[in-house]
């Protein structure tokens, strides 16, 4: 089953062109990979599919309905979830409040009973490490990638988005956040992740979509769009050569 | 906080649900028997602690949007004005009872902050702020220009509330009003609302992620601190009797800006904490040296920029850092309460 489909996408920023006309689709438990060299697009693309950034033109599928333009807590509510390139989340609250925040209001009414447990059990099920009473601006980096995790799994998604959680962290940290992901995974979620790590890549997505410029170039199982001659050239090959690469 | 309301025994549940701490609420008794202790029965005396009463009281409305929201009503001052004038027109011309005219006040107040909500929605910080500030400044033109119907600069005489010379019923008034003020707020901030306002004040972007509607709740945080300021007003223009249009001015809604942020952001109490010691300061100063007219008003700035660079929490950090963890057990007890929430 196809859990979210793009056609056509395209977000402009003024004469810019940050997403041009990407169609891809994502099935149901797939871990898929959307790569490609900084400044491609990723961000701008996940955004404008969980609604931050409504796209200029083309169509947005999610769970079969069109959701094309839908605000970001609506998409919410739809069952679909991210996590931020750069965690900040509300600072001022602690982190078990942070939790609290999507499970009270990132599921439909009366769904959850106890708002409070089920956050202690996010934060369980992400392993995070200290005590839940800490006010989250004393957090590091990596606790604060974990606690976005658990903000974003409170509100029961069906599909999440995972924008470069991996980056900054050292071997031992990935060796644990890669478990993490697959036991997400297995508890039924789709997972569409922006990553630049090789070694994550290769080792969790089934399926990777590669983007360059706002195009897309490749798109098909790991292996294929690993050995695409026109990804290997856009990672490596020398920048600004779009023709070549689009060829 | 649940898991132990069965235990409590009644006067620290009584504490819970009026969230006041012991100290708190000791503060408060001693507010309510000053106007009978001598110096303070003076009535020149009773006065300042009106004025105080109604900066607290102003601070903590204004500390509800300014903190939790985290958005600058830099036109707080001309939507309470614009409640004191719908109260003095209502009752000077159509013989409404003052009481009433406070009620229909906070109305027109609640309407115009429902415009502003409305109109603010799509900008951030700096920007809301701006355009509430040119509201307050529309509003404050209006007061001044439409001679026929407020008298403009002339002044708008109004009825008191009680008819007395004394100042203290209206004392008591101002104090009861502050209490419920300070628990409405309160409550509010306690439930589920109150965890999305300051979701949406801190991290837009995750709080829509999250699945909060920020229209709903920043024009609901708008009409309800609007609101209380509409009644204020209410009470303001039949406390003083007259009516002039500078209490709309900018630099007024910067008093209650410096008593609020002084007191501490998104603490509701600090404002209202503060507010007493800090007019009666600005009181003294301004009597005593009456020849450097608007040294309040420099000083407010000094110590705002002080509180900014050293305490970005004002008082109620302070105060929670130094005295709320304490391991003295009767002190903790009487800063924090059995039950009461730290925040």
């Amino acid at each position: 089953m196809i859990v979210l489909e793009t056609k056509e996408l395209t977000k402009r920023f003024g004469g810019l062109t940050a997403v041009n006309a990407v169609s891809m689709h994502i099935n149901e438990g797939d871990i898929v990979g959307l790569i490609g060299p900084n400044g491609a697009g990723k961000t701008t693309l996940v955004n404008a599919i969980a609604g931050l950034n409504p796209p200029t033109s083309g169509e947005v599928i999610t769970f079969g309905q069109k959701t094309t333009g839908l605000t970001p807590e609506k998409m919410c509510r739809k069952g679909l979830s991210r996590t931020f390139q750069i965690p900040i989340p509300f600072p001022k609250m602690t982190v078990l409040q942070n939790v609290m925040t999507a499970a009270i209001f990132g599921n439909r009414p009366g769904v959850i009973k106890d708002h409070a447990a089920h956050s202690r059990k996010m934060l369980e099920f992400v392993d995070f490490p200290i005590h839940e009473d800490t006010v989250s601006e004393q957090l590091n980096t990596v606790q604060l990638k974990r606690l976005d995790l658990a903000r974003a799994l409170a509100s029961n998604p069906k599909l999440l988005f995972l924008d470069e959680l991996a980056s900054g962290l050292s071997e031992g940290e990935l060796k644990d956040m890669m478990e993490l992901i697959l036991k997400i995974r297995d508890h039924g979620v789709t997972i569409l992740m922006i990553e630049h790590i090789m070694q994550l890549i290769m080792n969790l997505c089934n399926r990777l979509v590669c983007i360059q410029f706002g195009t897309k170039i490749a798109e098909g199982t790991t292996e294929e769009v690993a050995n695409d001659p026109k990804v290997t050239k856009a990672y490596l090959g020398g920048s600004g050569n779009t023709e070549a690469a689009a060829a | 906080m649940n898991n132990s309301t069965q235990t409590l025994n009644p006067f620290d549940k009584l504490l819970d649900l009026t969230c006041f701490t012991p100290l708190g609420l000791l503060s408060l008794l001693v507010l309510a028997i000053l106007p009978m202790v001598p110096p303070f029965n003076q009535e020149y005396l009773i006065r300042w602690l009106i004025s105080a009463a109604f900066i607290a009281s102003m601070a903590i409305a204004f500390d509800f949007t300014a903190g939790l929201i985290n958005i600058v009503n830099f036109g707080y001052c001309a939507i309470m004005g614009l409640g004191a004038y719908t109260s003095a027109i209502l009752v000077e011309r159509l013989g409404l009872s003052p009481w009433l005219g406070m009620l229909a006040g906070g109305l027109a107040a609640a309407g115009m902050g429902l415009m502003i909500g409305m109109i603010t929605l799509r900008l951030r910080g700096i920007f809301a702020a701006c355009l509430a500030w040119f509201f307050g400044l529309a509003l404050m033109g209006l007061a001044t220009k439409l001679v026929w119907l407020t008298r403009g600069p002339m002044g708008m005489r109004v009825d008191r509330l009680f008819d007395t010379p004394s100042n203290v019923p209206f004392y008591y008034l101002l104090l009861a009003m502050m209490v419920i003020i300070y628990i409405t707020c309160k409550w509010v901030t306690r439930t589920h609302m109150g965890v999305a306002f300051m979701a949406i004040g801190q991290n837009m972007e995750a709080a829509r992620t999250s699945g909060i509607d920020p229209v709903f709740y920043r024009v609901s945080n708008f009409v309800l601190s609007c609101a209380i300021g509409g009644v204020l007003g209410g009470f303001y223009a039949h406390y003083y009797g007259i009516l002039t249009p500078d209490i709309m001015h900018t630099s007024k809604t910067v008093e209650v800006l410096a008593v609020a942020y002084i007191g501490g952001r998104g603490s509701l109490w600090g404002g209202a904490a503060i507010a007493f010691p800090f007019i009666f300061a600005m009181e003294l100063i301004r009597s005593s040296l009456s020849d450097l007219p608007g040294i309040n008003l420099v000083l407010y700035g000094l110590l705002l920029i002080m509180v900014m660079i050293y305490y970005p929490g004002g008082f109620a950090q302070f105060f929670n850092t130094y005295f709320r963890q304490t391991g003295n057990k009767m002190a903790s007890y009487l800063f924090n309460g059995v039950a009461a929430d730290t925040k």
